[in-house]
């Protein structure tokens, strides 16, 4: 499912159950590569690099892969062997994140 | 100048034929090009001209189509001493205090040189800037290093400047490595290899460096080479094919005894502050310089030398020599 109030509202204001019933991921214009220590998120239009721990890392593999966000968090908790309201909680605030830098988009929300 | 190219090249029409980081290069006879030689193995077959300039330079940039934007510059003090400005449809023009301007074209097929004719040292920059800058507009990945090759593979030394790149450089290479280049090498990432090729194998070596090298030291780094600056070079000899990538070492000064460790999760961003180069942002080298990288790290040929500030050159060398099992001549 598309939720398209995440593409036209403030990232903060989106709830958190709309967030993870949103499906998230690249646009084209941002590639990554990971690293042992950690992976580092490229944005091809600013030039500008980010990095993310090893975890951080993993979630955003999982965000790529999963139809929501919200699919990503039993997948995840089973990796790491933890709850999944811990790993939800994480991957709301990672996501949340990374839309904010334009590093993910929503499905619908790809400006390429 | 009394320093010529090395005199491997071939003569077309009024151009020689060189190679050097990675690019087969056209070269106006008129110009010689220190420390850049010949060999048979380019990344690309289509050669980059570089000519002499007869007022292109002002021509192409007075029809520049947007306001220049300013991608690279470098200061001493508060003295422009570098810039590099970049303009649709011209390309990149590199300016310098001392040398002379250049015009590399956007694809990097020409470069256009405008000598500084107060300096018969000038085509200093167009291997010391101009073709690494050429080099990485035409795909390859330069590497603010020095490299020399050790039995088969190519070791790259990066560090800051007066680190001692090229002082470690020149201490391997009496210890009986080639000159791959100094200061700037160019990698190519080729079917999952790491590819390192000839550049400039022009080794200059700070003076109070070169005092303390025995005649038979010098004799061993290769034909010296004269400048109106005074400073000593050597014009050294070096493979004239790319050479597999077997270590890049990052030098550290430390206060501990020197060694060298292996760094399987190497720092990605101080990987990527390795880079000779600042001023090609286009998206396609961004993503070619993170895939270079991440070869280089998943690979696991990154490697600290810890440097005590003084410490013998050669000290260094030998312990290289003995962590990638080279033999001693």
């Amino acid at each position: 499912m598309t939720d398209k109030r995440a593409d036209t509202q403030p990232v903060t204001q989106i709830s958190d159950q709309d967030l993870l019933e949103t499906r998230a991921r690249l646009p084209q214009h941002v590639v990554h590569r990971s690293f042992v220590a950690e992976t580092v998120v490229l944005n091809l239009r600013t030039g500008k690099y980010h990095g993310l721990n090893p975890t951080a890392g993993k979630m955003l593999e999982a965000l790529e892969a999963a139809p929501t966000v919200g699919d990503a968090v039993p997948v995840l908790a089973s990796e790491y062997g933890i709850d999944d309201a811990q790993v939800r909680n994480d991957l709301l605030m990672l996501t949340r994140g990374l839309l904010e830098r334009g590093l993910i988009v929503t499905a619908d929300g790809d400006s390429d | 100048m009394a320093t010529a190219i090395d005199g491997r090249s071939s003569t077309v029409r009024g151009e020689s034929r060189y190679a050097a980081f990675g690019l087969e290069l056209l070269v106006d006879s008129r110009i010689s090009i220190p420390g850049v030689g010949q060999n048979s193995s380019c990344a690309s077959p289509r050669p980059s001209h570089v000519r002499l300039d007869d007022g292109e330079i002002d021509r192409r940039w007075a029809a520049i189509t947007a306001t220049p934007q300013r991608a690279r510059e470098l200061r001493f003090d508060q003295t422009l001493l570098l810039s590099v400005d970049f303009a649709e449809p011209a390309g990149y023009l590199l300016w310098t205090r001392d040398f002379g301007r250049v015009l590399i074209s956007a694809d990097g097929m020409e470069l256009l040189c405008q000598p500084d004719p107060t300096n018969e040292d000038w085509a200093s920059i167009v291997t010391a800037q101009a073709l690494p800058l050429a080099a990485t507009i035409r795909g390859m990945e330069v590497l603010h290093a020095s490299g020399v090759v050790l039995g088969d593979k190519a070791v790259l030394i990066a560090g800051p400047p007066g680190a001692g790149k090229s002082s470690l450089a020149a201490a391997l290479i009496r210890h009986g490595g080639q000159l791959l280049s100094d200061d700037a090498v160019a990698l190519r990432l080729s079917h999952g290899a790491l590819l390192a090729y000839p550049g400039s194998t022009l080794l200059q070596l700070r003076a109070a460096e070169d005092e303390r090298l025995a005649q038979s030291d010098r004799a061993a780094l290769g034909r010296p080479a004269h400048f109106a600056d005074g400073k000593q070079r050597y014009l050294s000899t070096g493979p004239h094919e790319p050479v597999e990538l077997g270590a890049l070492l990052l030098l550290e000064r430390s206060a501990q005894e020197p060694a060298i460790e292996g760094l399987p999760a190497v720092d990605p961003f101080e990987l990527l502050a390795t880079t000779f180069n600042l001023s090609v942002r286009t998206p396609a080298r961004l993503e070619r310089q993170l895939d270079v990288m991440s070869a280089i790290a998943s690979a696991g040929l990154v490697y600290r030398l810890r440097v005590q500030p003084g410490i013998d050159a050669t000290t260094l060398a030998s312990i290289i020599q003995a962590q990638f099992a080279v033999p001693t001549p």
